[in-house]
């Protein structure tokens, strides 16, 4: 019952009234910029760090809580509302939430995720609070063979898993270690990969690449294939006390509590995120609904339940990233990365080490959730004018923050240079289907587990054997094949049941282009 | 009407189960194919590199160790991406909710975009950060089709002096104010 003190002591924390304010501000900038169409949770992480430069280390953290959950959700309305839906975890709620929009329930649908994720990410927060402790006493006694065996399963599994073709994804997971290996290697201090220029022998920024690739690349990949025309938002209508009927909140409960059952779970295990998770809970809810004809003409259980699991699996990708410090998503890595840019390492010490730094944060996860629901439910009205800025003066503004990112690291123009480069990089690796999350972890991950490596290698007096001969990290491996080749099972079924869809309903996204 | 338009695109969708491209694809990736190369030459590279990072005598794992694994995972996946490509295995491009998917590329204005940003970048020092960063608001703004072309400017400068004021002047990151806004930088 410890940590429920430590637990308390953290609400003490987070309920003063400046660090209240940080998690207001994380969660409103948060979703007002992960509403904006066309930014994802990890383009939103990534240029707001630089809010956090200025910031002290628990201030920036709670903040960083908020902008985290704030992003995850503000998805959600951008695809039951706007008629055309992109970010990955949250396209299932596109399919049954944008016909609900159209039938005029946009309210409903706008109120079951809203109201969804906050139950889901209550009950998985909670989670996280019995769970993480544990998990972080039992790794306090991992070796440095055994974070290495853990480090290589984040690296195959993002690697693999994430995007659709796995020799693309370790593709991108190969450029990101090299782009880690670039600057002065810690132990030895020798030079590697700078080319004798002084610019790149601190290395390069992870803001510079986290930016580059998700704000430079995307924006160079809208641009270059700009849908022309006016921006199709569709209505909300009714006062948001009266949104959700008594059988809305009938259908919607038992879809919360499923999705976060298959959410959570699926966050904390690395299996490519939080996509999927609610393409799990949909095919459940579909599954287990007793109006399956509902389905694809607008099914409240179809956004209550992947939007739920949507927001437990953000709560879960928490676990592994505060016990072992193991990011499991690019969004994870880049919060990894604002960690240690103060000097913070998340892993199994620093439950050890900074309690009240960690607990304070967890609190405001709990704060943060509810801050959500406050803002989303009455000011839904705000959120839709966002999705109507016109999309040229949106993109020239995403690209304005990412080079003020860049710049403001050390005032060097060389890093606005290296910003446009990875830019480029990011287009080409969006336009040929190399996806971009692998690269983001390798780079942050990559020099930890060279550090381990050496580390382990060093104790065994250069015997490579030790890599899996530790029980741990021998156990690691095993978990890693049964779960890469559960996960491409998986996968294969989402691919299908996705084709099915497909065909049986014909996603409004492909049918909305010929209007 | 909405209706019938999915059910005629319904049998358009093929057995990918993605709407097939309205363009027929050409038949060799040559984009693709040049990526994945450069990737291996890249890699090819990094393995010659890691050769010359010099070793301090005494330390058991050296600094050429991981980079050398890096590099053969480089050329290992590189070629792997190569061999699927030729053998029929492309990439499937990112979707979003601006995209056009059916477009084709425009690759005049990806290049005024780069040069904006160029633009930004020589003119940060010269004429400070808030008129650079208006130029290359306005430059991007204009470029992806604003309805007043001076309006994109305007509203870059007003942001970008909003952001300068808040992280430069309050928050205390050095900015450059520029000769034209000397005068307020003096304020902070």
């Amino acid at each position: 019952m410890d940590s429920w003190t430590l637990l308390l002591d953290g609400f003490a924390t987070a309920l003063q009234p400046q660090y209240l304010m940080w998690a207001f501000i994380g969660v409103f900038i948060g979703t007002a910029v992960g509403v904006l169409p066309g930014i994802g949770p990890a383009m939103t992480v990534a240029l707001l760090l630089p809010l956090t430069y200025t910031l002290d280390a628990t201030a920036a953290i709670i903040t960083f809580a908020g902008i985290y959950y704030g992003g995850m959700y503000g998805g959600s309305t951008t695809s039951i509302l706007l008629n055309t839906p992109g970010e990955s975890a949250s396209i299932v709620t596109a399919i049954e939430g944008n016909k609900m929009a159209k039938l005029g329930r946009g309210a409903a649908a706008l109120a079951t995720a809203a109201i969804g994720s906050f139950v889901a990410g209550t009950i998985a927060t909670i989670g996280l609070t019995l769970l993480a402790p544990i998990l972080a006493d039992f790794a306090v006694s991992l070796g440095p063979a055994d974070k290495l065996a853990l480090i290589v399963v984040a690296f195959i599994t993002v690697g693999a898993l994430m995007g659709r073709s796995v020799s693309r994804g370790v593709l991108s997971l190969a450029i990101g270690l090299f782009i880690g290996l670039i600057g002065t290697d810690n132990l030895s201090g020798q030079q590697r990969y700078t080319l004798g220029m002084p610019v790149l022998g601190e290395g390069i920024s992870v803001v510079l690449v986290a930016v580059g690739l998700f704000a430079v690349g995307e924006t160079l990949y809208v641009a270059a294939k700009l849908r022309q025309g006016g921006v199709d938002v569709i209505p909300v209508t009714k006062g948001w006390r009266n949104w959700m009927t008594k059988d809305d909140w009938k259908r919607s409960w038992k879809p919360w509590l499923r999705g976060t059952a298959i959410g959570f779970p699926i966050g904390t295990i690395p299996a490519g995120g939080a996509d999927v998770a609610t393409f799990l809970s949909y095919a459940a809810e579909r599954k287990l609904s007793k109006r399956k004809d509902e389905f694809g003409r607008g099914a409240i259980e179809g956004v209550a339940g992947p939007e739920a699991a949507n927001n437990a699996a953000a709560a879960g990708v928490l676990v592994p990233l505060l016990t072992l410090g193991l990011p499991t998503t690019a969004t994870a890595a880049i919060i990894l990365f604002a960690f240690q840019s103060y000097g913070i390492q998340p892993g199994p010490q620093l439950f050890t080490n900074q309690p009240a730094l960690v607990w304070a944060l967890v609190a405001s996860l709990y704060l943060g959730n509810l801050i959500l629901i406050v803002l989303n439910l009455p000011l839904v009205g705000m959120w839709v004018k966002l999705l109507q800025i016109p999309r040229p003066y949106l993109y020239a503004g995403i690209l304005m923050f990412a080079a003020f990112g860049a710049y403001a690291i050390r005032f060097s123009i060389a890093d606005v240079v290296i910003l446009l480069v990875i830019g480029v990089l990011g287009y080409f690796m969006r336009r040929y289907g190399i996806p971009v999350a692998p690269l983001v972890v390798g780079m942050i991950l990559g020099p930890m587990g060279e550090a381990e490596l050496r580390k382990a290698l060093q104790l065994s007096q250069g015997d490579p054997s030790t890599l899996i001969m530790q029980p741990f990290a021998a156990a690691a491996y095993g978990v890693l094949v049964v779960l890469v080749l559960g996960a491409l099972w998986l996968r294969r079924r989402q691919t299908r049941y996705e084709q099915h869809l497909t065909e049986t309903i014909a996603v409004p996204i492909t049918a909305d282009q010929e209007v | 009407m909405s209706a019938r338009l999915i059910g005629a695109r319904g049998q358009a969708i093929g057995a990918s189960g993605r709407a097939e491209e309205t363009r027929p694809a050409p038949r060799v990736p040559v984009g693709e194919l040049v990526f994945a190369l450069l990737m291996l030459v890249l890699g090819a590279l990094a393995l010659i590199g890691a050769f010359s990072i010099h070793i301090p005598v005494g330390i058991q794992v050296g600094p050429t160790v991981f980079p050398i694994a890096v590099s053969v995972l480089l050329i290992a996946t590189a070629a792997a991406v190569v061999v699927g490509v030729l053998r029929g295995d492309r990439g499937e491009p990112d979707d979003g909710e601006d995209i056009d998917s059916s477009a084709r590329t425009d690759w005049l204005t990806l290049a005024k975009i780069v040069g904006a940003l160029i633009a930004h970048l020589l003119l940060i020092e010269a004429i400070g950060w808030a008129p650079a960063a208006a130029v290359l608001f306005g430059i991007v703004a204009w470029t992806l089709g604003a309805k007043r072309w001076w309006l994109g400017f305007v509203i870059g400068l007003v942001v970008a002096l909003a952001v300068q004021v808040v992280f430069g002047g309050l928050l205390g990151l050095s900015l450059p104010w520029g000769p034209a806004f000397a005068w307020l930088g003096g304020m902070f």
